[in-house]
């Protein structure tokens, strides 16, 4: 060897004496993102002489036209080049191959990626950090395959998150974990803070978490201070919402025209429009461009002995619908301290501060509103709907410019940490952590004095003018603290012995202990109006004599605990062993029940690691994996429901007394247990073609038994909380990609994702003999079919004629133009039994694309995403309460034979139309284009090269989507699971359009 | 180094601490429902009613929505002849269509309401005699037990006798169930085994309850009422006898008679008058508007603008009522409430202008028997929902007793009573207004008879029930135009599909639904 080495030497010295010693300048940048890399060390093969890479990446040597250049730089892949007798030396650095050296969050630790034997994907924070979201969830959509997320554009409302599908008939959202605590939910991150995102999704990733985890677990690790120098990163953007896609309703003319006819029909006299002349388009009237920025300023240190981050986030999201607001401070800081070379101790604090104006309209009430009423008399006088109308559907701007700005909620919320890191010997650590999770909300309200109405005379009568004197002014305060208290202590054992062996064992010991409370209450005053002024708006404004007022104030507390061991173990980095035991206790459930114990094995196989695989070039890396786990779940269920608990809200009254009234609030089950989440999961992961492909497949099952359930029993208004049931949960997951570089100056990848799941209650249980019906019998829970399934009649088309019903199976009650439902029993008549299995609420297919180009300093994103097979309940048109506002679907009415065999006649007394049926689904299929950036970088340094970097970029999300569905966002609302996919006027989904900049120093 | 000592003395250290923090874990674990009782820890109160706490549970439910509001009305009124749906001609939708002129929709709401609201008391009075049977830490003497479980039992039998009529075939549920998933899908019990049941309930309850309670119990369930509600089962169903003889102790209690003018019984003035033998209490105040009363009034309050809007304009006394009255009777001035019209002007019982028909009101006629004062309209809210419902008034009980006495041949007494009412009716009317009834024939004074409870109790939800009971239905309901009554379906509601769904199948749905 030592031969080799000086042979090589000897070589060195003899080309150098043939070559010319020459310049050489040139420019190093990351082979990806094309940005130019400061500090990169370049040293010249023979002689060791060496240099750097200035902030723009450049570099100036002395060397020799048959030399080698040597560059090398931390997290990139060292690489040689030939100078072969050129001047100019341009280098992309490829960084450090993924596969070896990414690490993902695995629960009280992190592990090599290619060292997994389960389902967890990372998404990066840069991915997130320029999304036009308060939320960082909202950008994950379409990015990880098994994730279903369903966004609001509700500023400041979170995304409903589902992870392979629904587990359990109570709650399905995983649990988040930021830097090891555990939460609810992550609204007080800034989604410039975030470092990567990781998804866990099968049983035996998520088993370490224990009994919150079962619905999988979104663990986010935050940016620390970047290694050996001092970075200042900047990260803004502005822009705004719009709806893009309205519901279409009628105006005047055509209001009139459907409302003539629908009277005519049900055998009513016609409508006096003569004072009604207006055509108001009320839609247009409550929505507005919605102004939104997001800006994250963080700055770093980082020491032989200390390292700081700090950060500072502002949110601004003004909503689509008049005139609600969010607006949000996050503060973020996190300090290391190194002690010693054994000792580590460290802290992270978050703060947020929160406000909001509430939005005061519905859509509803904007779709519902008559077209034929103008909006406003004068100052304090508005128009009151027509009669038929008036006492069920108010003017909606009257509502707006009343309600609006009268309450201002706001609130804090503050997450610190505390950690201790101790190397007890060579290979053992003890980590103590302890965390704090506060949140102060807070709220003042008004009710102002009502406007005066204008009623326009109807059937010859005068207008009139009418005040409501019976509404008082009124103030209100509410107040919520939640406090979460974590500690967590491990001891990790870590050795590599002689190269074969890999092990790291792990032992814990955690618990989380809750206490939330709320106290609010509210006067009316009767005799003084109180101002229009938020200065007022305290509860003591009012003489609390005259106005007693009303008070409420309650609170829930839980604990848990956990104990808890892990194995990890690998030979030769081919075989790989993840064993994983948990011993967990919860609050949640009676003494007896209290204590589970579940855990996880997971193997893997690196085949490409083989020496009989070294001989297949096409194939860079091929991993097999397998695992199995079973998890613990409490989640969503009421705390001391075990309990027979007592409502003492109810009330006796004789004559004028008031009695205070005891009753079970529900029905206790005191053997109330574990829901049990197990499943296994089989994966493939590789790579081709020297890294340029990657393809990963996984196939999972996953089972759910004792589901925690609320039922309403038959025969009583109670509700019983208990065990019962089997669901299944079956998927693929297909992830594609695809990397390259054309040349220089041109790259690109392309990614897509897919994923199928398949959902089947196996069983109710044996222990109810009744059915679970969600939202009036439009869902049903039952054995066999996927989890609260639409169910209800199937249109076939319109009855045209009375001669034609003959030959057709009926209604007892049905006429021409009635919907005609489909004879599922084939028994001639259409009754109760002919409902039938319409649909899923819940998305089986996900799928996302993501397609990166780089050009010199251009990028460019392009992101798509969708879903299919599911239906969306279109229930905001099965109001028959009173004469509404019609879609405009309803212009094709049928109105005599042959003129629609879609659209039921207009006839609100025609029960049997309002009936639950397909004429009601829309299928939710959609494909939209979620993201498109384009971005430019400044590749040379600016001011003085003090920015190492500089973005600037446009982007625009959700600007054009695919669907069939007619309301303002194809997105299921998947929130309710035994009650899920009705749009009741779900706030509008916008396009969002915004300009930002990164900037780093 | 020994490291093998070196771990093994770690392992042991680690082991104790795992034990002491696992005995710590249970204490832990062990929170509580904070700022709510449990059926363990309820500091049930001394002396007074021990058990009243969970009997006051009913009371709560008589007030509310589902069960003698909205579905009660359109269930026992607007379904009758003599009352239409009123409001807009839209308003309300299919649901309300069907219960103005049959059939009612399966999937009706206000049918399921019922369903639900008349079960939930069942359940609750089940609830409250498991409690005195079986709870040991409440002492009380065996006087006061017997008197709650009466309580419970009147109100299992009213729930019961309501479910019968408007259901015909219910489940039977006697008893708290200690699996109730399991249990609680019960199949229907024949309409014989529920009145058998009733009366039981019913009669178990006359014997126990006190003849009347102090001012502060004011309206709570008395002996009067069990015997009242009795001797209307065993009307309903002709058993003669008994329905005379329960009525008779109600009339002999000296707990009620007929002194309280007609006019005056409806108003606040009149609650817990000596006509009433059981109404349903409410109250307001300004500050609590709704929570303590109930809705009942205002769905039928006149539907106007601004100060005129008192409700939802529901319920409408029909043409055929109207028309029904003898003449001068002063009674139909305060049933029905005559909107203003452009030629003529029209007042309520406290003088006030009323709106006018068409143009500021949609119904010429409401429900006059549900207008609250104008004071308190204006000082609390115009929803008036501290009225009173009536259940029972001791002119039913008299009218019952009267018809009783005429199928028995007992025609003497039963004209005596008949005329009683007649007599209250008329006073301080002019000469000759209502006439006593002088025949002897039982047929004509049978109908003197039912046409009396008709006109003294119009829009007092028993209507439907009796023109069901006379077998004259299907010809009544034609009369006032509401065609599509259909004998043998139309008698009883359907069974709610939602409780059919939600059993599986094993409610069995009403003929001809």
């Amino acid at each position: 060897m030592r031969k080799f080495f000086t042979l090589l030497w000897l070589t060195s010295i003899l080309s150098m004496g043939y070559a010319q010693v020459r310049t050489v300048t040139g420019t190093v940048k990351d082979s990806q993102s094309l940005i130019a890399l400061p500090g990169v060390t370049i040293s010249v093969k023979s002689t060791g002489q060496g240099t750097q890479t200035d902030e723009a990446g450049r570099f100036s040597i002395q060397a020799s036209s048959t030399d080698v250049l040597t560059f090398g730089f931390i997290g990139y892949t060292t690489q040689e080049v030939e100078i072969n007798n050129r001047a100019i030396v341009d280098i992309f650095l490829e960084s450090h191959d993924q596969a070896l050296e990414e690490v993902v969050v695995v629960g009280y630790g992190t592990q090599r990626k290619i060292d997994l034997t389960g389902s967890i994907t990372q998404v990066k924070g840069e991915e997130i950090e320029n999304m036009p979201n308060t939320n960082p969830i909202s950008s994950l959509q379409g990015k990880v395959a098994g994730l279903t997320i369903s966004n609001s554009g509700s500023p400041g409302a979170a995304p409903t998150v589902r992870i392979r599908g629904v587990n359990s008939t109570n709650s399905s959202s995983p649990l988040y974990v930021v830097d090891g605590v555990l939460h609810d939910n992550i609204d007080f991150l800034s989604p410039g803070d975030i470092e990567t995102i990781d998804v866990l999704r099968d049983p035996s990733s998520i088993a370490i978490y224990g009994l919150r985890g079962a619905n999988g677990v979104i663990a986010v690790t935050l940016k620390k201070a970047a290694r050996g120098r001092t970075a200042v990163n900047l990260s803004s953007s502005i822009g705004f919402n719009r709806v893009i896609d309205r519901i279409d309703v009628t105006d005047a003319e055509g209001f009139k025209k459907l409302h003539d006819a629908d009277r005519a029909n049900a055998g009513d006299s016609k409508f006096d429009y003569t004072n009604y002349t207006a055509n108001t388009d009320w839609q247009e009237l409550i929505l507005r461009d919605g102004f939104l920025s997001n800006n994250t300023l963080g700055i770093s240190n980082s020491g032989e002995k200390s390292s700081t981050h700090f950060s500072l986030g502002y949110n601004k999201q003004n909503g689509v619908v008049k005139n609600g607001d969010y607006e949000r401070f996050t503060a973020r800081l996190n300090q290391e301290l190194k002690i010693n070379d054994r000792l580590k101790i460290g802290g992270n604090i978050s703060g947020m501060y929160w406000n909001m104006r509430p939005t005061v309209i519905t859509f509803t009430n904007a779709l519902w509103a008559a077209p034929i009423v103008p909006v406003q008399y004068d100052e304090n006088t508005y128009y009151s709907m027509p009669s038929f109308q008036r006492a069920q559907v108010g003017n909606p701007i009257a509502t707006l410019h009343r309600m609006d700005n009268k309450s201002l909620p706001t609130g804090y919320r503050f997450v610190g940490s505390l950690f201790a890191e101790w190397e007890i010997i060579e290979n053992l650590k003890w980590k103590s952590t302890i965390y704090a999770d506060l949140g102060f909300n807070n709220t003042r309200g008004y009710t102002p004095l009502p406007f005066y109405f204008m009623n326009l005379g109807e059937s010859e009568g005068e207008n009139t003018i009418t005040y409501d004197e019976n509404v008082r002014t009124a103030v209100s305060q509410k107040q919520e603290q939640f406090t979460r208290y974590q500690q967590d202590h491990t001891l990790t054992f870590e050795k590599a012995i002689e190269e074969d062996h890999r092990l790291t064992a792990m032992a814990g010991f955690t618990t989380v202990f809750t206490h939330n409370q709320e106290i609010s209450g509210n006067r009316r005053d009767a005799d003084l109006n109180i101002p229009d002024d938020p200065d007022f708006w305290y509860i003591n404004i009012s003489n609390p004599n005259a106005n007693p007022g009303t008070f409420a104030g309650q609170g829930t507390k839980n604990a848990i605990v956990g104990a808890f061991g892990r194995v990890n173990y690998a030979f030769r980095d081919k075989y790989l062993l993840n064993a994983t035991i948990r011993r967990d206790g919860s609050s949640k459930f009676a003494p007896k029940n209290r204590w589970g114990t579940f855990g996880s094995i997971g193997l893997g196989w690196v085949v490409s690691s083989e020496d009989f695989f070294q001989s297949i070039d096409v194939v860079d890396f091929l991993k097999l994996r397998a695992s199995w786990g079973k998890i613990g779940n409490q989640n969503g269920i009421r705390d001391n429901i075990y309990q027979p608990g007592l409502s003492t809200s109810s009330s006796a009254i004789f004559g004028d007394n008031i009695y205070t009234a005891v009753g079970p609030a529900y029905i206790p089950d005191p053997n109330l247990r574990w829901e049990v989440v197990g499943g296994v999961d089989l994966g493939l992961e590789s790579k081709f073609l020297n890294n340029k492909l990657n393809l990963e497949v996984t196939w999972y099952d996953r089972t759910t038994t004792d589901i925690l359930t609320s039922l309403v029993i038959p025969n009583t208004d109670r509700s019983y909380f208990t065990n019962l049931g089997k669901i299944t949960n079956r998927g693929v997951e297909l992830t594609l990609g695809w990397n390259d570089r054309i040349n220089e100056d041109f790259t690109y990848n392309v990614s897509a994702n897919y994923s199928y799941n398949k959902n089947v209650v196996n069983s109710i249980g044996d222990n109810i003999n009744f059915q679970i019906f969600g939202n009036n019998q439009a869902n049903l829970t039952e054995t066999g079919k996927s989890i609260g399934y639409f169910y209800g009649y199937r249109q076939i088309g319109i009855y045209q004629s009375l001669s034609q019903m003959e030959n057709m199976a009926t209604m007892s009650n049905s006429r021409p133009g009635d919907i005609a439902y489909e004879d599922v029993d084939g028994d001639g008549v259409i009754t109760d039994k002919d409902r039938t299995y319409l649909g899923t609420p819940f998305p089986p297919h996900n799928f996302g694309i993501n397609i990166n180009l780089g050009y010199k300093g251009f990028d460019f994103l392009i992101q798509g995403q969708g879903v299919a097979g599911n239906h969306i309940h279109v229930q905001r048109r099965r109001a028959n309460f009173a004469p509404i506002n019609y879609e405009t679907n309803r212009l094709n009415a049928w109105t005599g034979p042959g003129t629609s065999n879609v659209e039921p006649i207009l006839a609100s007394n025609r029960g049997d139309n309002y009936l639950f049926s397909s004429y009601y689904l829309e299928p939710a299929d959609f494909f939209r284009i979620r993201t498109l950036q384009l971005g430019y970088n400044f590749s040379t340094g600016l001011l003085n090269n003090r920015i190492r970097k500089a973005r600037v970029y446009v982007s625009g999300q959700n600007i054009k989507t695919w669907s069939k569905v007619t309301g303002y966002s194809p997105e299921a609302p998947i929130s309710s699971i035994t009650a899920g996919g009705a749009d009741n006027g779900i706030y509008p989904l916008p396009a969002t359009y915004t300009f930002g900049v990164n900037l780093s120093f | 180094m020994n490291t093998n000592y070196f771990y093994k003395k770690y392992v042991i250290a680690i082991l104790l601490i795992s034990s002491t923090i696992f005995t710590g874990c249970e204490k832990f674990l062990d929170t509580q429902p904070q700022g709510s009782y449990t059926l363990d820890n309820y500091p049930y109160p001394q002396g007074g009613g021990p058990f009243d706490e969970f009997i006051f549970g009913v009371y709560d439910d008589l007030r509310s929505y589902s069960v003698h509001v909205d579905g009660f009305i359109n269930a026992t009124s607007i379904r009758s002849d003599d009352a239409d749906k009123g409001s807009t001609a839209n308003d309300g939708g299919a649901d309300v269509f069907g219960m103005d002129n049959f059939p009612v929709l399966t999937t009706s709401g206000r049918a399921n309401a019922l369903w639900t609201g008349f079960l939930g008391i069942v359940t609750k009075c089940n609830e409250a005699i498991y409690q005195v049977e079986s709870n040991d830490d409440i002492v009380s003497d065996e006087e006061i037990k017997q008197q709650t479980i009466g309580e419970a039992r009147f109100f299992r039998g009213y729930a019961y006798f309501m479910l019968v009529r408007l259901f015909g075939r219910v489940p039977l549920i006697d008893k708290m169930l200690d699996d109730p998933a399991q249990q609680l899908n019960i199949r229907q019990n024949s309409v014989a085994e529920i009145y058998k049941f009733i009366e039981d309930d019913l009669n178990f309850a006359a014997a126990n309850l006190p003849l009347s309670w102090d001012e502060r119990f004011i309206g709570r369930a008395t002996q009067g009422a069990a015997n009242g509600i009795l001797a209307k089962v065993y009307l309903t169903q002709g058993k003669w006898a008994q329905a005379s003889s329960a009525a008779q102790k109600v009339m002999t209690s000296g707990q009620y008679d007929l002194t309280t003018d007609y006019a005056k019984i409806f108003g606040e003035d009149g609650e817990n008058s000596s006509e009433s033998v059981f109404e349903v209490q409410a109250t307001a105040s300004p500050t609590v508007t709704q929570t303590n009363g109930t809705q009942y009034a205002s769905i039928q309050g006149v539907r106007g603008a601004g100060n005129w809007n008192l409700g939802w304009g529901w319920n409408v006394p029909s043409d055929v009522l109207e028309a029904a009255y003898e003449p001068e009777d002063p009674r139909k001035a305060r049933t029905i409430l005559y909107s203003s019209t452009n030629t003529t002007e029209n007042f309520t019982i406290y003088s006030e202008l009323m709106p006018r028909y068409p143009s500021d009101v949609p119904n010429p006629r409401y429900n006059h028997k549900v207008l609250g004062s104008p004071n308190l309209r204006n000082t609390i809210s115009r929803g008036c929902w501290w009225m009173n419902i009536r259940i029972l008034r001791y002119a039913d009980v008299v009218l019952m007793y009267a018809e009783a006495a005429n199928e028995l041949g007992q025609t003497e007494e039963a004209r005596t009573a008949l005329n009683s009412i007649r007599a209250r009716a008329r006073r301080g009317a002019a000469e000759g207004i209502l006439p006593d009834v002088a025949t002897n024939n039982q047929n004509t004074l049978r109908n003197a008879i039912r046409h009396e409870r008709r006109i003294e109790l119009a829009m007092e939800h028993d209507r439907f029930f009796d023109i069901v009971r006379w077998g004259i239905a299907k010809q009544m309901l034609d009369a006032a135009g509401k065609t599509n009554f259909r004998i043998g379906r139309d008698e009883l509601l359907p069974i709610p599909q939602a409780q059919i769904d939600l059993s599986k199948g094993v409610l069995e749905q009403n003929p001809g639904y």
